[in-house]
């Protein structure tokens, strides 16, 4: 049982390939889009070098900080559904109450295995007008009045493609929160319950600030997810009615590819970069000064 | 113990990094893969379907120079050739080609059309295009000005079947005098309207109306008997709008002029009344309940199927819904198949511009890769290619075995078709004028403005002057 330590080169023989792969696909594209961001391309090999003017077009692109305010929506929306319903469910499955927990864990995580265009087309059917559950069930219930044609409403649109988001993640937070809650002593929630103390006050004082770091990486992980919401959307609306449902990665994909305006379109993916940095930067903060504050 | 965490951590490392490689090179391998086992596929459509290949003979071994490989991307993938005359006919004649040329290799490249839009597009970007391409009209000025593709203008002079190309074809191709490609599949009309004849004339009109009027009238009709609306429309991917109505309605109120001078940037503005009337008309109509309520949620291949199920008397489309919709009629509900009828958009009230149009025309052309200038003999053999995939051979065959036409004009013989198809091969190209697709002009970044916008001015959140202005934008930018 006793490993001698690997040599320096071994450790860095192994960590070249994953780091030779990261550099490949996340740091070079990301350097070429800051690099591309300062020409007017059009596709093809001819390019004019414009200084910042995609820039200056960029932060007065209407429909571009339209799409952010839509990302910050999902993220909101995403934190508390995704997060804060898993953290429930989790509180949930711990009592003794429920029984096949592991038929429970595994069915809650079953979505967030599913392609999410696979998920966007079966919502897309779920909200459809004609034969949609959702107008179905209205029908039965005698509320017809309320029926309508759910994804062409530009005011729950965006609420409406949230929805399978959440659906599909609830479980993946479920699983990382479940496997910290068994980490906590089972001694500690014992004298808690003996003290008198009931659910809801457990899973506040006591479950919480014991998972607290899990919850923050959660809470990271869902927020930059959500800055970079766009498959199912696309499958869904395509950003429509009008850009009612545009989020960021979507603008870039449609200026760079569909109107093949290369050079604003890096510049965009370069915006969306440095937001999505300073949005999850921001959480932290927030998290950090929460705490603090607690202690 | 640690021989086992070392085995497995070697397992691991090989399988993420080489399911990463999988995914970096999984498009071009799969392309491979899918090449070979498709030309090997459509030999056995031709000869199982019993179609008659006679004419692909015509020009198919013209004396060549050049050895070697020759790289070919489109999108007639064999799902899409079946049941499409266009895709059938290009898949064969690019077979027909390679047997009348041993010494020469198509590397082809076939992806559906969505994919290969984006990839072509990147492709250019990268200026890294295969030799011989499909190129869309949109782009055709971009990529001449950036020196992508090779200028054709005195090639298409001296092809030997000049004088019977239909020379209309070739505009969307053509930017300063220069044309760019061989126009390339078939023609197939942008708009139409498919109807049930039976139910029109259970509801008084023996024929479809031609003014909107009627339409509004019959509503009250087709509502009071079961159906839920009068005309289906799938606008939810945003183009629909623009290919299959604002083309013709927009012609319709503005005329053909007005279209030419924004094309070639002498005057015409999107903000000029009679386009802004066509949109507001497209608003009114819209807004005026004849068509189903979730027009802009749903796309047009579900729409057709309100069609297809006798929830609607009639359906806006193009010539791709119209091919499957005769399908699955065919199989499915002979009664509605031998009663369909097609129409052009009826005129709206106050337009003045032109009458009985229909935007027809062939929205992609063979484009040659502007390096094979350098290489005279490989340019010979693609000018071949492009030649006979575009020629009689491709024309004869399609118009025998589907009743279509293409760049080349042949005479069909349509008795040998059944109704249905006769009555769409005179819609396409008999009985009705033609007008411009506006997306086989200009540029995709006006075309997607108009369209978003559009989307939400069919919902009444802005105003068609808004829209007009938003669009004129883009133009001055853009274009």
């Amino acid at each position: 049982m006793l490993s001698k330590k690997p040599k320096a080169r071994v450790i860095f023989g192994y960590l070249c390939i994953p780091m030779l792969l990261y550099i490949f696909a996340v740091f070079v594209p990301l350097v070429a889009a800051l690099f591309y961001s300062f020409f007017e391309w059009k596709g093809g090999p001819n390019k004019t070098f414009i200084g910042i003017e995609n820039y200056i077009t960029l932060l007065k692109d209407a429909t571009f900080w339209q799409s952010f305010g839509h990302n910050i929506y999902l993220v909101i929306l995403c934190v508390i559904g995704q997060v804060g319903v898993a953290f429930v469910f989790v509180m949930i499955i711990g009592t003794r109450f429920v029984k096949l927990k592991g038929i429970h864990r595994t069915f809650g995580f079953f979505p967030s295995t599913i392609s999410a265009v696979a998920v966007g087309f079966i919502w897309t059917m779920i909200y459809d007008n004609r034969r949609g559950i959702l107008n179905w069930f209205l029908r039965a219930i005698g509320q017809e009045d309320k029926t309508q044609v759910w994804l062409n409403n530009p005011d729950l649109v965006m609420t409406l493609v949230a929805i399978p988001l959440i659906w599909q993640f609830i479980g993946y937070y479920m699983v990382i929160l479940l496997s910290a809650t068994a980490a906590i002593d089972k001694e500690v929630l014992e004298s808690a319950e003996l003290d008198g103390a009931s659910a809801f006050q457990t899973a506040i004082h006591i479950v919480m600030p014991m998972i607290k770091s899990t919850i923050v990486v959660c809470i990271v992980l869902c927020v930059s997810g959500n800055m970079k919401a766009f498959d199912n959307i696309y499958v869904m609306t395509a950003g429509g009615p009008g850009t009612s449902s545009m989020v960021m990665a979507m603008y870039g994909y449609s200026v760079s590819f569909q109107q093949q305006n290369m050079g604003y379109g890096s510049a965009i993916s370069v915006g969306i970069f440095v937001l999505g940095l300073l949005v999850v930067g921001l959480t932290q903060l927030l998290q950090k000064a929460a705490t603090r504050e607690k202690e | 113990m640690k021989n086992r965490s070392k085995v497995l951590s070697i397992l691991l490392a090989t399988a993420m990094a080489g399911s990463m490689l999988a995914g970096c090179g999984g498009s071009s391998s799969d392309n491979g893969s899918d090449t070979s086992a498709e030309s090997s596929e459509s030999g056995d459509n031709s000869t199982g379907a019993l179609k008659d290949d006679s004419a692909l003979a015509e020009g198919n071994d013209n004396e060549l120079a050049y050895t070697g490989e020759l790289s070919l991307m489109h999108y007639s993938t064999s799902e899409e050739s079946q049941g499409n005359g266009g895709s059938d006919g290009f898949r064969s004649c690019i077979k027909s080609w390679l047997n009348g040329h041993p010494d020469i290799t198509i590397n082809e490249s076939v992806l559906s059309n969505d994919d290969y839009k984006t990839q072509i597009a990147t492709q250019a970007a990268a200026d890294d295009l295969p030799d011989v391409f499909l190129v869309q009209g949109m782009n055709t000025k971009a990529w001449a000005e950036q020196g992508l593709i090779l200028d054709l203008t005195d090639t298409i002079k001296e092809s030997p079947y000049y004088d019977s190309y239909n020379q209309a074809f070739f505009t969307p191709f053509t930017v300063d005098g220069k044309t760019y490609g061989f126009p390339v599949l078939t023609t197939g009309t942008c708009s139409v309207v498919v109807y049930d004849k039976q139910a029109w004339a259970d509801a008084g009109y023996d024929e479809f109306p031609d003014n909107w009027e009627d339409i509004k009238k019959a509503d009250e009709y087709f509502k009071d008997n079961g159906y839920s609306e009068t005309i289906a429309f799938g606008n939810g991917g945003q183009w629909q709008i623009n290919s299959c109505f604002l083309s013709v309605i927009g012609d319709r109120f503005t005329g053909g002029d007005w279209f030419q001078s924004l094309v070639d940037k002498s005057g015409a503005a999107f903000t000029d009344q009679e386009f802004v009337d066509a949109l507001a008309f497209t608003q009114d109509i819209f807004q005026s309940g004849i068509f189903n309520e979730d027009f802009n949620a749903i796309g047009n291949e579900d729409a057709r199927e309100y069609y297809i199920s006798g929830d609607a008397p009639a359906y806006i489309c193009g010539n791709w819904d119209v091919s499957y919709i005769q399908a699955t009629l065919a199989e499915e509900d002979t009664e509605l198949y031998e009663n369909t009828g097609f129409a052009v958009l009826p005129q709206p009230e106050g337009a003045t511009g032109s009458t009985g149009t229909q935007d027809i025309g062939l929205g992609y052309a063979v484009a040659i890769n502007a390096k094979l200038a350098d290489d005279p003999d490989k340019l010979a053999a693609a000018i071949d290619f492009a030649e006979y995939v575009t020629g009689p051979a491709f024309a004869t065959y399609v118009g025998e075995n589907y009743a279509l036409q293409g760049l080349t004009q042949v005479d069909v013989d349509l008795s040998n078709f059944d109704q249905f198809t006769q009555d769409f091969y005179n819609y396409s190209y008999v009985d009705t004028e033609s007008c411009e697709i506006y997306d086989s002009y200009i540029n995709s970044a006006v075309w997607d403005v108009l369209n978003t916008q559009t989307q939400s001015m069919l919902n009444g959140d802005t105003t068609p002057e808004d829209v007009a202005a938003a669009t004129q934008e883009a133009y001055e930018s853009n274009y």
